[in-house]
């Protein structure tokens, strides 16, 4: 069991993170997931002391490692971990390299570590490669090299700090097929990722990082199906957000609409899709509401989901309740209507609440 | 594939292109063009160096090296004739505006200034250096004492001497300024006024001012019951001292030979390049020196001199008159030289001897710097300021100052009172600075192992140290070997310079051969020969050791030396 308190990281520019507390338990298999720069590797690093800690305490079972009094090399030892650029010993083979630390530090014999070494390498699929050097392996080789040399030293728990994010894609699969076989060992494990999809079918619990603390902990299902925070469900749909605001009738409309059309750009939304969001934006927006609100309070949110390739554009209004996709123009309507596989509104909060689903 | 190859032959305007063509092919094929590249580069090799040989083979002939001792048919002057051979130049006023040659730290440099102001002044370390370069025609005269200027004119023809003198002058002992130096001083001047008086002196003067190389014997001096005396002198002054058989030998020894016998001390000779031979007796280094020493009001500021052993005129060399050249055959040239450099008086043992000190200096120099270097690394690895800093100002130190100087340095101020020999002194002061280059290097090698590799390593559960010797230590040292045998043969070059402490290094030995021949050809390149087998030795040694501590190049069998493989299937 791993127990955090108030753990805190301050460089002298930064703070990676602030206040962190939190307990692990034996056998959980937990997926780190947030934006980048949100503390999620230094926490891992701070686990094993790799990164000392500027407050806080961290106890693995009952030691506390972050007592200067505690034998560091002895908790280290029980505890693997497995690095984004692979560190593999450049200098050693790739046996030795799975041998080197059990007979070093655990004082096997020459014999047993090459056996248990060999069995591991087996495992991972390169038993082939044992007498090969690092650097004539690829990418996903080398990861599953360093794989089975922190499990020679048969560790309670590993830590993995983006195992994939340094490989080609093609060579992700391999990887993760063998975390994937690691995580059902009952071993105690922490992963730091940025697949979505792997963390939620190998864990059983995530943790969600943003802004140097865990803003949501629970079951992949709690966080990826029903995030307590907007935040949390914007990074797992890998949304894509626009904010736009009219508070005036003098708006700078054709700004507003170029707005929207670097968003599409950048985000690389299909030319057709973009089309159509940019008419719904001006029809629904400049034709109906903004001619008829007599004092306009428009907000305007438009998210394009990367994981299913969808835009969908809410606008909040003030006024009485009134569904603005059902008065107006003709001509206006019969736009929205074409440009909106769906359309809702809804009353919510004193102010009208339009979501419309844009056609891909 | 090799249907390319002949189209290659047959047309080299595709080469080219094809070329790159197959370099993008699988690398089997790739390794059937290579030795043609091969080939090229050895052919090209082997021209440069037999461009080399035969540059070595025409600067004697070019006249560049004076090489070939040219034995004439012109009548030898006999060394009693009062006269010289008329030189090029006769009058000391015909030199008035050229340029003069003189010895660095010699009394003739005030002489030249006081009797020739116009004349241009070039400095050169010994009297061999000042033959070759008036024979070379860089200089047009150089100034010396009259008999060592007939001592040389036995050796080389070209060579005669104005016959009016710049000055005449008078040599002594010289004495540090102590009590005990005054007690010596007197003891030999009265020892030198009885020498006088009996007549050994006008012996002593026919024996090694004669023409007869034979006659020449020293005493052997027992051990003394009144103690050792350490003379310093520079030997490479012939006739008054030199190397002959690989002994100091000299008129000046010969004198002081016969005065330790008589007084009762044992005598140690200490030879060092002249610049060294004041500064050692003022050190205290040594207890007097012989070395035909000039008597100035200068000099006598700051040591003792005895009483003049020698008095004679000082006289400017120039060239002879008439051609003396080429009378003998080019190979029969060579092979007198040859003969002259290694096989007469046994010089070959001297380059022996040379090469055997410079073998122990380079080798113990290496072995403690190497140490010295790692030992200051480990100390400093942890960033320890205080050990940072104290060795980063010794190492700028050491590194920022000449060899020379830092030689000199110890051997005459930090272990000025220090009985301490010259060759101890070197490997001291090659080890600081050979351990200064192993401490940097180290840093680089280190330096450059990726962060990732200490951090895979303390998550292992590694402790620091257990890191650095397994992890990082082995992975550093390939990126530095190269640089290391760098600084191996830069040792060794720099090691040529220990004659200034009076060590008889390689250098030194070749140094004092050619002082006796007169000829710097085959000294020096018998010197570069060995210098070059030297560095190589060492090269080839460390290859080897690094080889066998090259993780990298170990075959499957050592990988798993010790294990029982057992074969799943």
């Amino acid at each position: 069991m791993i127990r955090i308190e108030h753990l805190k990281k301050e460089y002298f520019n930064t703070t990676p993170l602030k206040d962190v507390s939190v307990e692990i338990h034996d056998g959980d298999v937990i997926s780190v997931i947030g934006p980048s720069g949100t503390g999620k590797s230094t926490l891992l690093r701070c686990i094993n002391l790799l990164e000392k800690p500027t407050e806080g305490h961290i106890w693995i079972d009952d030691i506390e490692i972050t007592d200067p009094k505690c034998d560091l090399e002895k908790v280290r030892q029980k505890m693997g971990m497995v690095f984004q650029s692979f560190n593999l010993f450049g200098h050693l083979t790739v046996i030795e390299n799975v041998m080197l630390a059990p007979m070093d530090l655990l004082s096997k014999s020459k014999q047993e570590a090459y056996d248990t070494g060999m069995e591991l390498l087996r495992m991972v699929g390169l038993a082939d490669k044992a007498l090969n050097y690092p650097d004539e392996l690829s990418g996903g080789q080398k990861q599953r090299i360093a794989i089975a040399r922190t499990l020679a030293m048969d560790p309670d728990i590993i830590l993995l700090d983006e195992p994939t994010s340094a490989l080609d894609p093609t060579m992700v699969g391999e990887v993760q097929a063998v975390i994937r076989d690691l995580a059902k060992t009952g071993k105690t494990m922490m992963i730091v990722t940025h697949e979505m999809n792997f963390a939620r079918a190998i864990s059983n619990r995530v943790f969600f990082m943003d802004e140097g603390g865990i803003c949501e902990d629970g079951s992949p299902e709690q966080v990826f199906e029903h995030p307590q925070m907007e935040k949390t469900r914007r990074f797992v749909r890998k949304l894509k957000v626009l904010e736009l605001n009219i508070d005036n009738r003098d708006y700078d409309f054709p700004g507003m609409a170029g707005e929207v059309v670097r968003y599409c750009r950048r985000n690389q939304i299909p030319y057709k899709t973009a089309n159509w969001l940019s008419l719904a934006f001006e029809e629904l927006v400049h034709q109906i509401l903004v001619k008829k609100l007599e004092n306009p309070k428009i907000q305007t949110v438009i998210e394009y989901s990367e994981a299913d390739e969808q835009v969908q554009m809410t606008v909040h209004y003030n006024g009485e309740a009134w569904d603005a996709t059902k008065e107006g123009h003709e001509m206006s309507l019969s736009i929205l209507q074409k440009a909106a596989k769906e359309i809702t509104w809804q009353r919510a909060g004193g102010s009208n609440q339009v979501k419309l689903l844009i056609r891909a | 594939m090799e249907k390319n190859i002949v189209s290659n032959k047959e047309n080299p305007a595709r080469m080219t292109a094809e070329k790159e063509r197959v370099s993008t092919r699988l690398i089997t094929e790739e390794e059937e063009v290579k030795p043609k590249h091969r080939n090229i580069r050895r052919r090209r090799a082997a021209t440069a160096i037999i461009a080399f040989l035969l540059f070595l083979l025409l600067l004697p002939v070019s006249g560049v090296i004076p090489a070939v001792p040219a034995i004439s048919a012109v009548q030898t002057a006999a060394a009693d004739e009062k006269t010289p051979p008329p030189g090029v130049y006769d009058t000391l006023d015909a030199l008035a505006d050229k340029t003069i040659g003189i010895e660095t730290g010699s009394s003739f440099d005030e002489l030249v200034s006081k009797r020739l102001p116009n004349a241009k002044k070039e400095y050169y370390n010994s009297k061999v250096d000042l033959v070759n370069a008036l024979i070379g025609n860089k200089i047009d005269a150089f100034v010396a004492d009259e008999p060592v200027i007939k001592s040389t004119m036995k050796a080389r023809e070209e060579i005669t001497y104005v016959p009016e003198y710049l000055d005449s002058f008078a040599f002594g002992l010289v004495f540090p300024k102590n009590e005990k130096g005054e007690e010596l001083r007197n003891e030999f001047n009265e020892f030198l006024m009885q020498f006088k008086a009996d007549g050994r002196m006008e012996a002593l003067e026919a024996e090694w001012f004669g023409d007869d190389e034979s006659d020449r014997q020293i005493p052997e001096v027992p051990a003394g019951e009144k103690g050792t005396l350490k003379m310093a002198t520079a030997a490479q002054y012939d006739p008054f001292q030199y190397v002959r058989d690989g002994q100091v030998v000299g008129y000046d020894i010969d004198m002081v030979a016969q005065f330790c016998i008589q007084n009762g001390y044992g005598l140690e000779i200490a030879d060092m390049n002249f610049d060294g031979v004041l500064p050692s007796v003022q050190t205290g280094k040594c207890d007097f020196a012989a070395s035909g020493i000039t008597i100035t009001p200068e000099r006598a500021e700051s040591v003792l001199f005895s009483d003049p052993n020698f008095s004679g005129g000082t006289v400017a060399a120039v060239l002879r008159k008439e051609s003396t050249d080429g009378k003998k055959g080019f190979w029969a040239g060579i092979a007198e030289s040859f003969n002259k450099t290694f096989i007469r008086e046994n010089r070959w043992q001297l380059f022996v001897n040379g090469l055997v000190v410079t073998l122990i200096i380079t080798t113990l120099s290496i072995l403690l710097g190497t140490i010295l270097g790692f030992v200051v690394f480990m100390l400093c690895r942890r960033g320890n300021p205080i050990a940072l800093g104290a060795t980063r100002f010794c190492s700028s130190l050491v590194q920022g100052m000449p060899m020379v100087v830092l030689l000199m340095i110890l051997y005459y101020i930090v272990f000025g009172k220090v009985a301490i020999s010259g060759m101890m002194v070197s490997v001291i002061g090659f080890t600081l600075t050979f351990g200064s280059s192993v401490y940097s290097l180290l840093k680089m090698g280190v330096g450059a192992v990726d962060n990732g590799q200490y951090e895979a390593a303390f998550a292992l559960g590694y402790s620091d140290r257990k890191t650095f010797f397994r992890i990082i230590l082995p992975q550093g040292l390939p990126h530095v070997i190269s640089a290391y045998k760098g600084e191996i043969v830069g040792l060794i070059k720099a090691t040529a310079i220990v004659g200034y402490i009076a060590v008889t290094d390689l250098t030194k030995m070749g140094d004092i051969v050619r002082s006796r021949t007169y000829d710097a050809f085959f000294p020096l390149i018998a010197m570069t020969i060995i210098y070059f087998a030297l560095e190589a030795f060492f090269i080839f040694l460390v290859n080897r050791i690094a080889a066998r501590f090259d993780p990298k190049r170990r075959s499957p069998q050592q990988v798993l030396k010790g294990v029982e493989i057992h074969d799943p299937n």
